[in-house]
């Protein structure tokens, strides 16, 4: 026992509690994520498909995957709907950021309601957002006619443009409202001297913005993005839901194309995507891990 | 202290919710070996079932327990295989459809009948044989036959100077859009002709429709792919016309149109004609249905003299092999398929029975006289291709045709894209 | 002064537009539930109506209990298991003194942000022969590998934030480490504790992959699976049936969150920011 000097390099018997303390955890990690993930990449190595027998292939299944018309197609409009979400999530977190930094009446209800699309399960969501855009009588097509702004009703989700939108709204919508408690976390870290000092020198309210908030909100808003990112390369309810992947198959994602995969009995085809797709999140993860500077919390 | 309570009294809750959770962990511990058949379709389809199960345990005193799926074929497919692959003992009876059944059937997921005293020797024998054999032994039973019709307005045809219903896809085209421009005045919603484009099942079915009343189709006598013919090109391009052109067929006919949407339509009215099975003709036949009385049916139109042709489909009833009640889910399946249940089910529900003898029955006759003219069709319909690799290929289809139908994609291409995609899979499925 | 026009201006749209975002969607789907049909704006005629959620709650083809009940145990069960796996883990990373004090957690991190369909298909294999397909406990396994980032590093923030002090005491005083875990800090952490389950609760609440392709009926089918495919009990369109469903699937993780902003809000915003 070292009372005095227990903080002080490292105490022999610290590292057995540790040891207890955490194994069930890493036990947990390494069972229920590291063996399937590994399982999987074997899987990916066999062809596996509806009743014929589980053959060893190697890597021919990565070969099929990239031939199928479907892969590429798939993974471009994975990664162009996570830049878009990010990007507009990010914007209109930034937004109402800023909006529930500044002092109101009314701002305890909006820092209330402002979780709202969080706390709503994305499936329901997404039930909601095509009944929205529903060709007969949803609201979009009610609005957009009563506004004038077009006389013919319009096919929301018919074309891959229109679907593609569709999804981003209904993704920003979710997802803003973690964006925005972490700017605000972030706004809230500015000390208010620096916006008086400023205010004397008599910078304006764009200038303040430009020169104080943005560079010091920055570091937030980087961290924001990228763990948004890694989320949205992800992305399946939505897609199940609004789109079921049509039209034409234009708004599959990665991952609701390895889905595809294993329910038409074609699991070899399946896990090899699968491979993929971990691969690219876990990039991306590094990445996170990086910029988040998870080292400096620890220490 | 505040806070101590309410930690206090949420621990205590926290307790509670734990133990009546172990209490439901235990319960759902084993497999509970309930006899339970698994069922999807529209609500008043799944109502009749309810009393029919109802019915069941009156009779035999054996509970079923239903478990319900959506319309939407596909999803209903993905359920079964997930079912069947995971080798789940349920559900013990399912219904499939006949598109699937030969792929499931090559998996070895189907309990063989005979052994359980189920004879299908009254049943349609060309249905029994391409679809409910598998190495020679039966393993479903056509629960009802299916095929595509020709739904119309009698009343609008007559009002507008029609004397009968088309028996050209010209004849049909010129029809619809003579009597759309005139009753659009009155009704701004008012469409020709809706049919299933949507991306799903269903689509295949309309395409082969189309494609054979061409001249077309999808694979030859040697099961070979045959999508990319000048046949075909004809067919699809006058789909894609139906929409984008001519504008007969609502926009959204290739993004939302399934059946129960195109029954929607027709059934308010909305629409001259419609390209439906026949279960849509009681449901437009019920009381305070819009179009009561004013409906005709008949079978489809073909490309110029050739004949038209219908899609065969309907759904077979099976027994799972990993069932834990084989035995009661065989009496379950004599019950439905015997010829008081599959006259009651034409009766109520409309649909056309796989037991032969129930289309000379009177009482059938006197509800739906059409029904006799559609045995003949029956005997005739046109099954999709039986390959165990049929579902990946109607994806591909489905993908493409739907492309052309909204106008992004070339007909020709999508024929031919189609054809070469075909031909890749069929690669892989060579042992 | 000119710029206080300006801000007050701009407080008053942003005000404006955070309120449509908001509560547009969510006030639409409480309209349509209460709606005797659903598509009253083509109609022009809206009469209110209680009918979809006698419907929804009281079909038993539906088993809509079934879904609530399952998604709740499973949730419940995943959170419990995940955060007591956490606990002292984050206990161990934040107080003691080990080699790979800091490389552990990284790397559990890096491992953990995974996508579900990267684990769906072996796992579905593993289940089938285990006949773990479509029961709840089998659910439970991915979910704790699924939240188990949330949970590590939301109790990390909190113990973090406990001064040392507190375990020098304790030490003092000779207690064992467990003794100081359990006696002083976890009632000390107990809001931090409490974050993390809500969160991780939530997490698994909305949870949709998983539950879709491990589970096959109404026996161990979550919630957001029953309203993915649900279409409806009877009438012609179904979605005031669905919105009623949905509303319900909804309202009581609406309540949730907003009498517990405190926790859910300190959780999400300690959990990823320095805080």
């Amino acid at each position: 026992m070292n009372p005095e000097g227990w903080r002080e390099g490292y105490d022999e018997g610290e590292w057995k509690i540790a040891l207890v303390f955490i194994l069930p955890l890493a036990l947990t990690v390494f069972v229920f994520i590291c063996l399937p993930v590994m399982g999987t990449f074997w899987n990916s190595l066999f062809r596996d498909v509806s009743y014929l027998p589980k053959m060893w292939v190697g890597f021919q299944n990565y070969g099929k995957v990239f031939k199928d018309p479907n892969f590429f197609p798939a993974l471009f409009f994975t990664l162009a709907f996570s830049i878009v979400a990010v990007t507009l999530e990010t914007f209109f977190g930034l937004l109402f950021a800023l909006l529930l930094n500044e002092s109101f009446p009314g701002r305890t209800f909006l820092r209330a309601i402002i979780l709202i699309p969080w706390a709503i399960p994305t499936i329901v969501s997404a039930k909601v957002w095509k009944l929205v855009y529903e060709y007969s009588y949803g609201v979009m097509n009610v609005l957009v006619r009563g506004l004038g702004l077009s006389g013919e009703k319009i096919n929301w989700l018919g074309t891959s443009g229109g679907a593609f939108w569709a999804l981003i709204f209904a993704d920003v919508w979710k997802t803003t409202p973690f964006v925005v408690l972490l700017v605000l976390a972030g706004l809230q870290a500015i000390p208010e001297d620096l916006y008086k000092q400023a205010m004397i020198d008599g910078a304006g309210l764009w200038r303040r913005f430009y020169k104080i908030t943005l560079p010091l909100v920055l570091p937030v808003l980087l961290v924001s993005m990228i763990f948004r990112t890694i989320d949205s390369l992800r992305m399946f309810d939505l897609v199940y839901v609004l789109t079921g992947g049509g039209p034409g198959g234009s708004t599959q994602t990665l991952s609701f194309l390895g889905y595809r995969y294993f329910v038409n009995d074609r699991f070899g085809l399946g896990s090899t995507v699968s491979v993929i797709t971990f691969g690219i999140s876990f990039a991306v993860t590094l990445l996170y891990l990086k910029f988040g500077k998870f080292r400096e919390r620890l220490k | 202290m505040k806070t101590c309570n309410l930690y206090h009294g949420a621990f205590r809750v926290f307790c509670l919710f734990f133990f009546l959770e172990s209490l439901s962990f235990l319960n759902g511990c084993g497999p509970s070996e309930r006899l339970t058949f698994m069922v999807g379709g529209a609500p008043n389809e799944i109502s009749c079932w309810e009393k029919v199960l109802a019915d069941f345990a009156l009779e035999t005193g054996i509970k079923v327990d239903l478990i319900r799926q959506t319309t939407d074929s596909d999803q209903r497919k993905q359920g079964i295989l997930l079912a069947l692959r995971g080798k789940n003992a349920d559900p013990d009876v399912m219904l499939l459809d006949v598109g699937w059944i030969g792929q499931i059937a090559a998996s070895e997921w189907l309990e063989p009948l005979e052994s359980h005293g189920i004879d299908g020797s009254a049943f349609f024998p060309s249905v029994v044989r391409l679809a409910d054999t598998y190495k020679g032994r039966l393993i479903g039973l056509p629960l009802y036959v299916d095929g595509g019709l020709l739904y119309f307005r009698k009343d609008l045809l007559e009002k507008h100077g029609f004397p009968s219903s088309p028996t050209s896809w010209d004849n049909l085209k010129i029809c619809a859009k003579t009597i759309q421009d005139k009753e659009r005045a009155g009704n701004p919603n008012f469409w020709g002709f809706v049919w299933q484009g949507a991306q799903y099942e269903g689509l295949t079915c309309n395409a082969l429709e189309y494609f054979v009343s061409a001249g077309g189709g999808f694979i030859d006598e040697k099961g070979s792919p045959i999508f990319d013919s000048a046949a075909n090109l004809k067919a699809l391009t006058f789909m894609t016309s139906l929409i984008q052109t001519d504008k007969i067929s609502p926009p959204n006919t290739f993004t939302d149109m399934k059946e129960e949407e195109v029954r929607q339509v027709f059934h308010q009215g909305n629409a001259l004609f419609e390209r439906n099975w026949p279960y849509a003709w009681s449901l437009h036949q019920t009381a305070g249905s819009p179009v009561r009385g004013k409906v005709g049916l008949t079978c489809l139109p073909g490309f110029d003299n050739l004949e038209g042709a219908s899609t065969l489909g309907g759904w077979h009833i099976v027994i799972s092999r990993f069932s834990d009640r084989k035995k009661d889910a065989a009496a379950f399946v004599t019950f439905v398929t015997s010829s008081l249940l599959q006259k009651r089910f034409s009766l109520e529900l409309g649909w056309n029975p796989g037991r032969m003898s129930v289309y000379d029955d009177a009482d059938v006759l006197e509800k739906n006289p059409a029904l006799g003219a559609l045995k003949q069709a029956f005997l005739n319909a046109v099954p999709r291709p039986g390959l165990p690799c049929y579902s990946e290929m109607s994806l591909i289809l489905q993908k493409y045709i739907n492309g052309a139908l909204s106008g992004n994609l070339a007909p020709q291409i999508a024929l031919q894209t189609t054809q070469k995609e075909v031909e890749e899979v069929l690669k892989e499925y060579e042992p | 002064m000119r710029e206080e026009h300006v801000k007050r201006l701009l407080v008053l749209a942003g005000s404006l537009l955070l309120l449509i975002f908001a509560l547009g969607p969510f006030g639409w789907m409480l309209i349509v539930s209460f709606a005797d049909r659903p598509d009253f704006l083509a109609t022009r005629e809206f009469s209110f109506s209680l009918q979809n959620y006698v419907d929804v709650l009281t079909s038993p083809s539906l088993h809509f209990t079934d879904y609530v009940w399952n998604s709740l145990s499973v949730s419940f069960g995943a959170s419990f298991l995940v955060n007591l796996f956490a606990l002292p883990a984050a206990y161990a990373i934040s107080r003691l003194r080990f080699p790979g004090r800091i490389l552990i957690p990284i790397v559990i991190l890096a491992v953990s942000m995974f996508p579900q369909i990267s684990i769906v298909g072996y796992l579905f294999d593993l289940f089938s022969r285990l006949n773990l397909v479509n029961s709840k406990i089998g659910l439970i396994f991915p979910y704790i590998a699924w939240t188990i980032p949330l949970a590590l590093w939301i109790n990390l923030s909190y113990m973090q934030q406990i001064p040392n002090d507190l375990d020098k005491a304790g030490l003092i005083d000779g207690a064992s480490r467990w003794k100081i875990l359990s006696k002083i800090i976890i009632p000390t952490a107990l809001p931090g504790v409490f974050s993390a389950f809500l969160l991780t609760f939530i997490a698994c609440f909305n949870e949709f992959l998983f539950a879709l392709m491990l589970s096959i009926d109404y026996t161990a089918q979550t919630l957001p699976v029953g309203i993915a495919l649900f279409e409806g009990l009877h009438g012609e369109i179904p979605w005031g049936n669905l919105m009623a469903a949905s509303a319900l699937a909804s309202v009581p993780l609406i309540v949730l969150t907003l009498i517990f902003q405190k926790y859910i809000v300190g959780g999400l915003m300690g959990g990823a920011v320095k805080g």
